[in-house]
């Protein structure tokens, strides 16, 4: 077991990743994306279960909720930690499972207490069970740039915003065996839509970039919108960049299909209850240098991150695991995530 | 993300580099950060009374936690607090807060001492008693900031590696990274003067700009604080980079700045900064320290953030009807009554606040009683305040801790109330810096005063100050008073005088305006000194030459103001209703016993010449005595102060302005002239 000094370290390193979390939790700064986040998360997880004190399941779930719930509390900022959270745990979780089904095969004891109970297995169980995790989440991009061919085909007009690795990754993907056309909206006002760009026609696929105002306008000569998510919610909703929402609209309006590539990490167990809750606002100096000192004054400047998009504008979700409609959504979060699990 | 890297690897080796392994190696070595929790200036007074002002809370958390929590994500590890003005508490708030916690990536040390006075001071004492190993930042206790200056860091240490200790000073300013030639506050300077051998010098493009905002953060390398040890009278950050681009040729030492476009630093310096700080801070512009971010780890400090920038605390119950508009965030418990209208306003925790109440700009911290019908525009309600009913608060009213106003009274513009009585704050004035015993003897006289219900209300308790309390030995920036200045600076008509003047123009003002009239002050005070102790001239030319160094003041302008403290001495003495006569009979014994003193001045013709203007600059002041120039200035002919040639010389070219002219048509005066022709001519016989 582990000494104090090991126990200090540990927690040192939960407030490390909390407090950068919290410094650089931004989408969009240049920090990282949502799945090294997840990456980075897990790993602690595992980390926690290997070194914290518990000997059984149960012990272990109250450790990792309490944790859990330290580091949602810090920062509404950052949702997607708790999906992450959520996520490995259900992980860890169904691996307590199995091994209590067992007991309760053996026992024949039905209550809570199982959790109780004490596996001398166990512990390298959940352990190899969060390894699993991680090398799933490393290999999600891949899986989903696989299915690129079954989506996209010759010589058709692909729009898409901002930059998401999913998709850039899908992209490329497809671009080895296809000639296709892709238009990047800029994604003001932090424009990572030219990052995009830049990144596509370096892999040899034609690229035009338009501003954000020009979606509706262009949306009649696209074939597919292709995007990716921040994170996928409950009802089959999406937390997307901004201006994500204007895009689904234009694209329901000319009956172009709306793919979403998110992995099965992005998906939370939350609803969109209050909208509020999902904005983020940034320092709006994107949008308004400080320096117009004189506007500043007399102006209220916002800069909003994110956007909701309604799960009806949605034709498809493409996961790690596959094609799914946004109505099965429901289905693949029972799968993933325990139901006790859904609130920290 | 070099910052990331350099965070990762910390968290392993911060434990047991702690524990004296320190020394390992030369490249990884933890940054390290010198905070100055003191202003050591008065700009938040009466409010600083009873509070340091790294502790007066911006949107509800304490400034020091600001600048701890910039100084931490820019991946400091080490930080000394240095503190002074009520170091206790200062103390204690951050053995309180999450920063002494084991866990904390950053360690905080704090220093207290009554006797640090300066900038100066502290980093004298960062030298004696060698706190740091590399190059550290230097940053004050009212810093907020989320500017990256990693960036600026690296540049820094590749200028340091490059050409070895010769960059001691990188300056982060907001708005691109260059070398300071000259560096001067514009503040209330019409003109501009730059020395010539800055264009004189190698390189081939200078940039002269006016634009920039200084954030009073800066990457120092370790001698800087050799330096503060070495120059005894630095007092200031000015000082240090006036000293430093001065001497640059002798001593090799550059200071360079970074000029940054993103990002948000400031410093709160006076409380015109506060009310735009705290408004931007709601307004999002310092992200990611917002409010709702509840960086500090406080318990039950976490609020909610909702649309149009409304950020509502835990607890906080509202009436019936009442609106908060826009940018306000209300601290936790607190409650509002009906039909209130809050605008661009900051609320503390636990405050009452009653029915139709109107804030606009209102900043109102912990525990205020706030009566129905009360209207408050752009002002500071300390904690503790009761404010009573149907009060109205002007803009830029500061109520200090404790004070009850009302009910029924309009406070005009600028009021300041305090609970501590003017005048025994100058009782104290010179020891404000270790009054801490002191207050409670205030504390005394203050039962015996009675409150004035005129100016405070029936029921109102507290003293109103008189806004401005001028008394700027001790400046560094805008103004003493507590809004400051109102900023209203004209850029184009700045620009154009920024041309550069030869430096051998008389007339300029000098850039240095306080540090002469401090040399001044003390001039006058050796000359008295050297009058009642009978000290010899000779020691008191060494005194006034220590002093021209201490002020690095210029010879041309010590023999001006030396000029001008004598003329002015029998004024200073005997009042300004001196008559004609008085003054002579006055001056002409202080002249002799003096004379010395200027002829170790005055020596070459244009000493002379600087003498005599400044003569003649003191005579045109004082009309009401032209009868008794002529006798001083025959009296320094006489006694050899001032050769005749020199002031024949003066005479015929000097006259510029209108009145001199009319001073030089005299009658005494030409007739002196006249006589020194004559006088002149006789001897040029003689010769012959």
């Amino acid at each position: 077991m582990p000494g104090p000094d090991k126990e200090t370290d540990l927690t040192e390193r939960i407030e490390a990743f909390l407090s950068d979390l919290k410094r650089g939790g931004s989408g969009t700064g240049p920090l990282r994306g949502s799945a090294e986040t997840a990456r980075e998360t897990t790993a602690l997880l595992r980390r926690i279960t290997a070194q914290a004190r518990w000997s059984s399941a149960g012990d272990l779930m109250e450790i990792i909720r309490k944790e859990g719930r330290r580091m949602t509390a810090a920062q509404r900022v950052l949702k997607i930690i708790r999906e992450e959270y959520a996520r490995s745990r259900g992980s860890s979780e169904e691996a307590d499972q199995q091994e209590s089904l067992h007991k309760l095969l053996t026992s024949g004891g039905l209550s809570e207490e199982n959790f109780r109970q004490h596996f001398a297995a166990l512990k390298a169980n959940v352990i190899e069970a969060i390894n699993e995790l991680l090398t799933e989440l490393e290999g999600t991009t891949d899986n989903i740039a696989m299915q690129a061919l079954e989506h996209i085909h010759s010589n058709e007009v692909i729009m898409t915003i901002g930059r998401s690795r999913t998709v850039e990754a899908f992209l490329k993907d497809a671009a080895r065996k296809r000639k296709f056309h892709v238009i990047v909206a800029e994604c003001a006002p932090f424009c990572q839509g030219h990052e995009m760009a830049t990144s596509l026609s370096k892999a040899g696929i034609e690229t035009t970039v338009i501003a954000d105002a020009a979606i509706f306008a262009v949306m009649s000569r696209v074939n597919k919108v292709i995007i990716g998510t921040q994170t996928v919610l409950a009802n089959g909703g999406l937390r997307a960049v901004n201006g994500t929402h204007t895009l689904a609209l234009a694209a329901k309006h000319h009956s172009t299909p709306l793919i979403v590539c998110a992995p099965m990490f992005k998906l939370s167990p939350q609803f969109p209850n209050e909208e509020d809750t999902f904005h983020k606002f940034v320092s709006p100096h994107e949008v308004l240098p400080f320096t117009e000192g004189e506007i500043l004054s007399k102006v209220n400047v916002h800069c909003p991150v994110f956007d909701y998009v309604p799960p009806e504008l949605i034709t498809l979700f493409i996961s790690n695991i596959g094609g799914h409609a946004p109505s099965y959504i429901y289905r693949l979060m029972s799968e993933l995530y325990h139901p006790e699990d859904h609130e920290l | 993300m070099a910052g990331k890297g350099g965070k990762q690897s910390r968290s392993g080796p911060a434990l047991s580099g702690r524990k004296g392994t320190g020394e390992q190696e030369e490249e990884e070595q933890p940054l390290q950060a010198v905070l100055v929790a003191d202003s050591f200036n008065r700009r938040f007074f009466p409010v600083t009374k009873d509070q340091p002002r790294a502790l007066l809370p911006l949107g509800n958390v304490a400034m020091i936690d600001y600048t701890l929590e910039f100084l931490t994500s820019t991946g400091v590890q080490e930080t000394f607090v240095f503190c002074c003005w009520m170091a206790s508490k200062i103390k204690d708030h951050l053995l309180k807060s999450k920063w002494c916690r084991p866990t904390s990536p950053n360690t905080v040390h704090i220093i207290t001492s009554d006797l640090y006075r300066s900038l100066g001071d502290v980093l004298r004492d960062v030298d004696a008693k060698n706190l740091v190993r590399s190059d550290f930042l230097l940053v004050y206790g009212d810093v907020v900031s989320n500017i990256d200056i990693s960036q600026a860091l690296q540049e820094h240490r590749h200028r340091r590696k490059i050409d070895k200790n010769i960059s001691v000073m990188t300056m982060i300013f907001k708005d691109k990274s260059q070398r300071i030639l000259h560096y001067q506050k514009t503040q209330g300077l019409k003109k501009l003067q730059f020395p010539m051998n800055i264009f004189h010098s190698a390189s081939d493009e200078f940039e002269i700009r006016h634009d920039l905002l200084d954030c009073h953060i800066s990457i120092c390398s370790p001698q800087v604080a050799e330096l503060f040890t070495d120059n005894f009278d630095y007092q200031t950050r000015n000082d240090f980079v006036r000293g430093i681009l001065v001497n640059e040729e002798i001593l090799g030492n550059q200071i360079h700045m970074h000029v940054t476009k993103d990002g948000y630093g400031v410093r709160v310096s006076n409380l015109l900064m506060y009310d735009s700080v705290s408004s931007d801070l709601v307004r999002r512009w310092v992200y990611p320290l917002t409010p709702e971010a509840n960086f500090t780890d406080w318990e039950g400090q976490s609020c909610t953030y909702s649309r149009h920038n409304v950020y509502r605390g835990s607890g906080v119950s509202l009436g019936h009807g009442s609106q908060m508009e826009e940018n306000v965030l209300i601290g936790c418990d607190t409650s509002i009554g009906a039909n209130c209208h809050i605008s661009n306003s900051v609320i503390g925790n636990n405050c009452t606040i009653g029915d139709n109440v109107i804030l606009n700009h209102a900043y109102i911290w912990n525990n205020v009683h706030i009566a129905s019908n009360v209207m408050i525009s752009q002002s500071v309600v300390c904690d503790k305040v009761v404010v009573k009913e149907r009060v109205k608060l002007n803009k830029q009213c500061v109520l200090a801790y404790n004070v009850v106003i009302g009910p029924d009274i309009s406070l005009p513009e600028g009021t300041v109330v305090s609970m501590h009585h003017p005048e025994e704050e100058e009782e104290d004035d010179d020891e404000f810096l270790s009054d801490d015993a002191e207050v409670g003897q205030s504390k005394d006289k203050t039962k015996q005063k009675a409150f004035n219900p005129a100016e405070v209300g029936a029921e109102g308790q507290g003293y109103v100050w008189k806004a401005s309390s001028l008394d700027d030995t001790e400046d560094e920036e805008l103004s003493q008073c507590l809004w400051g200045l109102v900023l209203n600076p004209d850029p184009e008509s700045e620009s154009e005088d920024s041309e550069p003047d030869g430096p051998d123009d008389p007339m300029i003002p000098s850039p240095e305006m306080d540090d002469v009239k401090v040399f001044q002050m003390e001039v006058l005070g050796t000359l008295q000194r050297g009058l009642e102790e009978n000290i010899s001239c000779d020691n008191l030319v060494l005194e006034i030459n220590s002093l021209k160094y201490a002020y690095n003041i210029t010879l041309k302008e010590v023999m001006q103001i030396l000029t001008r403290v004598v003329l002015e001495y029998p004024f200073q003495q005997q009042g300004p209703q001196l008559t004609a006569s008085q003054y002579v009979a006055v001056l002409l014994p202080l002249l002799k016993k003096w004379a010395p003193v200027f002829k170790n001045y005055v020596k070459r013709a244009q000493d002379h010449l600087d003498c005599l203007s400044a003569f003649e600059e003191h005579f045109l002041e004082q009309e009401s005595h032209w009868a008794a120039m002529v006798k001083v200035l025959m009296n320094m002919y006489q006694l050899e102060i001032l050769e005749e040639e020199m002031i024949l010389r003066w005479f015929s070219q000097g006259a510029t302005t209108k009145k001199s002219i009319q001073l030089r048509q005299n009658q005494g005066l030409q007739k002196f002239i006249q006589w020194l022709e004559e006088a002149e001519e006789s001897s040029e016989e003689d010769d012959e």
